[in-house]
């Protein structure tokens, strides 16, 4: 028998503690339904006014599309030069190796602002204009590393046999790779896309030096935010929570079986 | 070979690599009007340890960050141990997994955002208090001070120290704790000599992250922080957006950088360090 300790004592504390990770999250998501328009008790009784608000409110809008945009670019850029690097990492033996990964690892460890201030000062250098496709840049920069450690991590667990077999059997580079690599890493592939995307739809750090007249939607928030709390900011910010748990648990399950692929936030 | 890895490391090298290297010849010019002039100085390294308010703001967020870690990994240590050791089935594992996953990869700036609507003067704290009439004025005490943006923070990051510590806690064979047992042990006895020695270079690991990302955190001292809870990060925003003093945020950013390679080379040892071999 593994489990030891007063059983019903450590289950309460543990409870204890997903109520804290839980509370505040659905705090924002009940009260995105009050009618009432300041956030706080009484609740008034349940309303969709917040969303319809939400709806009609084009700079939010335009912003969401924004995030899309961007996210979507970010997961491209993540699978066109994140899985070469893992495949890279996973079969080769080469100098800097060590360096390489610690690199790829570096803007998720450093504060999101600092990657921000290196990128930004580099587009200042080139006289390039802030845009959604500097922000782009900058967070696919940034959040190259998930799709690069969960695809190795499968690569990994995978072994050697099945490439080897494949290249005995007289298979080239690019059929070992679409018949073999591929259809392997598939479901990590798939699980790093959507938990890229779900990140970069809500990701603040990176952004906010290299946003230029177009904002995302946490860029929009945030100024609003700033000014004072509103309902339809509560209805953004559940929408922001349902889109990301959605595409996170979709994404987990796509990569399960392969252990802790949470860690790999590190 | 190369065909895989060119890619990646011409992606790296321009924007990782340069961007970097651009951050040092900032950091070594200085400003004139508001436009940059190219120099080979190191007045502005030297600023950062001898102008206020650059060292007290870097030593305050690094305490904020520390309180955080180390705040974080003392909520986390439950819920991971629970996961490792009181699961009874594989599919409640990976439920509980996936219910601390969630908040972890939800956004930063909702859940920022969610402490302000508890915390704040109109937040659901003073307004259930009012309303219950403990007190007629809104109590200020809750927000725009450090503990709000610690505890802020610590909500923040808690999700991670749970995986991490819990990374290291399921590494933990059952025989050992059976063995424990069998001796004669008792739960708590279990629980400090065998299981939370083991599980430290778990709890390094996470707070070493959460520390450095806390550290460099710019949303909760501008959201729950109070006129004084400026941190280091906002200091360089305002450096840039305000007072377009490049140079001097350039030195700072590479400072940071600096201090958390080394950070991340300090780890390593200490995880090594108390690592047990199991």
């Amino acid at each position: 028998m593994r489990a030891f300790g007063n059983r019903p004592f450590v289950l309460s504390l543990a409870s204890l503690v997903l109520f804290f990770l839980y509370a505040p999250l659905l705090v924002i998501v009940v009260f995105s339904f009050n009618d009432s328009s300041y956030t706080g008790l009484p609740f008034n009784g349940f309303t969709l006014h917040w969303y319809a608000d939400l709806l009609s409110n084009r700079q939010i809008m335009g912003s969401i599309w924004n995030s899309v945009y961007v996210a979507v670019g970010v997961v491209i850029l993540s699978v066109v030069f994140g899985l070469p690097a893992a495949i890279a990492l996973d079969r080769y033996e080469f100098p800097g190796k060590g360096i390489f990964r610690r690199i790829v690892m570096l803007p998720i460890v450093l504060p999101g602002i600092i990657t921000g201030v290196a990128l930004l000062s580099f587009y200042l250098t080139l006289n390039l204009k802030l845009s959604l496709h500097t922000i782009m840049l900058g967070q696919g920069t940034a959040l190259m590393c998930i799709t690069i450690t969960e695809v190795f991590a499968r690569l990994q667990q995978m072994g050697k046999s099945q490439t080897e077999a494949a290249v005995n059997l007289g298979a080239n580079d690019w059929e070992v790779f679409r018949h073999v690599t591929l259809p392997g890493v598939r479901s990590s592939l798939f699980g790093a896309m959507l938990i890229s995307f779900s990140i970069s739809f809500d990701e603040i750090a990176v952004t906010f030096l290299l946003t230029g007249r177009e904002n995302t939607l946490p860029m929009t928030l945030w100024s609003l935010l700033r000014r004072e709390v509103t309902p339809e900011v509560n209805a953004a910010a559940t929408l922001i929570i349902a889109v990301s748990v959605v595409l996170i648990v979709i994404g987990m399950y796509a990569s399960r079986g392969k252990g802790a692929a949470g860690s790999e936030g590190r | 070979m190369l065909l895989w890895l060119l890619p990646p490391v011409a992606w790296f090298s321009v924007f990782i690599l340069v961007p970097y290297a651009m951050l040092f010849w900032y950091s070594l010019g200085h400003t004139e009007d508001m436009r940059f002039v190219p120099g080979l100085s190191l007045a502005n390294f030297a600023r950062v340890f001898t102008d206020e308010p650059y060292l007290g703001v870097i030593l305050k967020s690094a305490r904020i960050g520390l309180m955080t870690a180390i705040l974080s990994a003392i909520v986390a240590w439950p819920l991971a141990f629970v996961i490792a050791f009181h699961t009874r089935s594989a599919s409640v594992k990976f439920a509980l997994y996936l219910l601390v996953i969630v908040p972890w990869w939800a956004s930063y700036l909702v859940k920022a955002y969610a402490w302000k609507t508890i915390l704040g003067t109109n937040g659901i704290l003073n307004a259930t208090l009012q309303g219950l009439g403990f007190t007629d004025e809104p109590v200020r005490l809750f927000l725009y001070n450090e503990f709000s943006v610690v505890l802020t923070l610590t909500y923040i990051f808690t999700p991670f120290a749970v995986l991490s510590i819990y990374a290291q806690l399921e590494r933990i064979p059952t025989s050992l704790v059976e063995a424990a047992k069998n001796l004669g042990a008792g739960g708590w006895e279990i629980f400090w000599r065998i299981v939370l020695p083991i599980s430290v270079p778990g709890i390094i690991a996470g707070g070493i992250i959460t520390f450095s990302l806390a550290f460099g955190d710019f949303v909760a001292p501008v959201l729950v922080g109070g006129s004084d809870s400026v941190m280091i990060s906002n200091i360089v925003i305002n450096l840039l957006g305000v007072a377009f003093d490049w140079p001097m945020a350039a030195a700072i950013g590479l400072v940071i950088i600096t201090l958390g390679l080394g950070l991340i080379s300090l780890t390593g040892w200490l995880e090594e360090k108390t690592k047990v071999r199991l």
